[in-house]
């Protein structure tokens, strides 16, 4: 089971701001929805654990978080592999492209997703819109770290 | 199966109460959609509560203006309920209309509407007569309840008591049915209660039920099918999977809009 998809967020702050961002290990893990740990292995790959929940289900994914193709300050691509145990397995990745625009920059993402296992075997209609919703929630926690701390 | 509690509460007062002290707990109304999910371990609550010994719960009344009905009210019950059948037979028919005899049997509104799974047909029942949810704590309006796919505004411990469905005129419910699995493809419910005209799809959008404002406006020049003849909806934020394209599934829903109005004005 693929699926892809793609999304733009205006952002606002500079480029430069948001690439860093997009760096930081503490950032990327108050976005990543249901993240309750990530551990730096190295500057371009964490250790993570993250629950997922949709609706009935609740499955907490083991797995690995990597960033590659880094093109500083303009984007880069941020995959993961987790292993739900008996809930099967899911992998999935973001392109992502900063482009500098007036009163901020522009963050577009083209993400693709698989599962597999028992969660595709049950999933298997809700895939889509599932990625959907947590590509959308990271980016959505994502937009909202832009915004000063006191907001 | 792994190990779990199983409570089995007499009022919703004791049920909150457990609810509160297991944060891991799960309700358990009918169990159609909790149960499998438990069993391929893709879910492992603590603790069950189950609702069905607490007296109250599955009535169906009708209070003045609408009809009242319980939270744990079965499907089957719904649908065959003369007092719903008086009032709306339209509303009778989307718990008619739900998967098999052996869900009907079991599954619950409460149920169904809490767990808001995306191609669920009583979502678009609440959304469509523009229902209000009664919970322990609160009265929430539909169209204020159903958040996005699987979620709603319920809050942590929060326990639906019944739902009550103003009485509409004109009320009418389609589905395109999922041969295997009885969800809608899509399914749209319509209504007109005087001036208020709603039109509720289900299963269509990949983030849940929602409304048709562009075939409500149409409608209120007109309740006929013909109001709708040639409209349809762009296929973005459409569902798509292997079953159906986006492309499809926006065709259906004014395919079925223009069936559940020429039903509603039968």
């Amino acid at each position: 089971m693929a699926m892809t998809m793609t999304g733009e967020v205006m952002l606002s702050a500079t480029r430069d701001v948001v690439w860093a961002k997009l760096n930081d290990a503490e950032v990327l893990k108050a976005c990543i929805p249901g993240c309750e740990e990530l551990n730096k292995n190295s500057d371009t790959e964490f250790q993570a654990v993250a629950v997922t929940k949709i609706g009935p289900v609740k499955a907490r994914f083991k797995g690995k978080v990597q960033l590659t193709d880094l093109d500083p300050p303009n984007g880069y691509r941020i995959s993961g592999e987790g292993d739900g145990g008996v809930a099967g397995f899911a992998k999935g990745g973001a392109t992502v492209t900063l482009a500098e625009q007036e009163g901020g920059t522009l963050l577009t993402y083209n993400v693709e997703a698989q599962i597999g296992g028992k969660l595709a075997q049950l999933g298997q209609r809700l895939v889509n819109g599932a990625a959907k919703k947590i590509a959308d929630e990271f980016f959505k926690n994502f937009a909202a770290t832009m915004q000063p701390a006191s907001a | 199966m792994y190990d779990f509690t199983f409570h089995r509460p007499t009022t919703v007062r004791q049920a909150a109460g457990l609810l509160a002290r297991n944060p891991e707990a799960k309700l358990l109304a009918g169990g159609h959609s909790l149960l499998p999910v438990m069993k391929q371990r893709l879910a492992q609550p603590s603790a069950l509560i189950d609702l069905s010994l607490i007296d109250g719960l599955d009535t169906i009344e009708q209070k003045g203006r609408a009809v009242v009905i319980g939270a744990m009210a079965r499907h089957a019950d719904v649908a065959k309920s003369p007092v719903v059948i008086a009032a709306m037979p339209g509303l009778a028919s989307v718990p008619g209309s739900v998967g098999d005899p052996q869900v009907r049997n079991r599954g619950t509104i409460g149920g169904s509407i809490a767990n808001n799974d995306p191609n669920a047909d009583y979502p678009a029942a609440v959304l469509g007569l523009g229902a209000t949810i009664i919970t322990n704590k609160r009265r929430i309006a539909a169209d204020d309840f159903f958040q996005g796919m699987y979620t709603t505004a319920l809050e942590d411990g929060e326990i639906i008591v019944k739902v009550s469905f103003p009485v509409a005129k004109k009320a009418a419910y389609e589905k395109f049915k999922h041969p295997a699995s009885g969800f809608a493809l899509v399914g749209v419910f319509v209504s007109k209660r005087g001036s208020d005209i709603r039109v509720a799809v289900t299963g269509a959008g990949s983030n849940g039920v929602f409304r048709v404002k562009s075939f409500e406006e149409a409608l209120k020049k007109r309740f006929a099918a013909k109001s709708l003849e040639g409209m349809s909806i762009p296929a973005t934020g459409m569902n798509a999977d292997i079953h159906a394209s986006a492309e499809y599934r926006a065709h259906l829903v004014g395919v079925l809009a223009r069936r559940a109005v020429a039903k509603a004005t039968a």
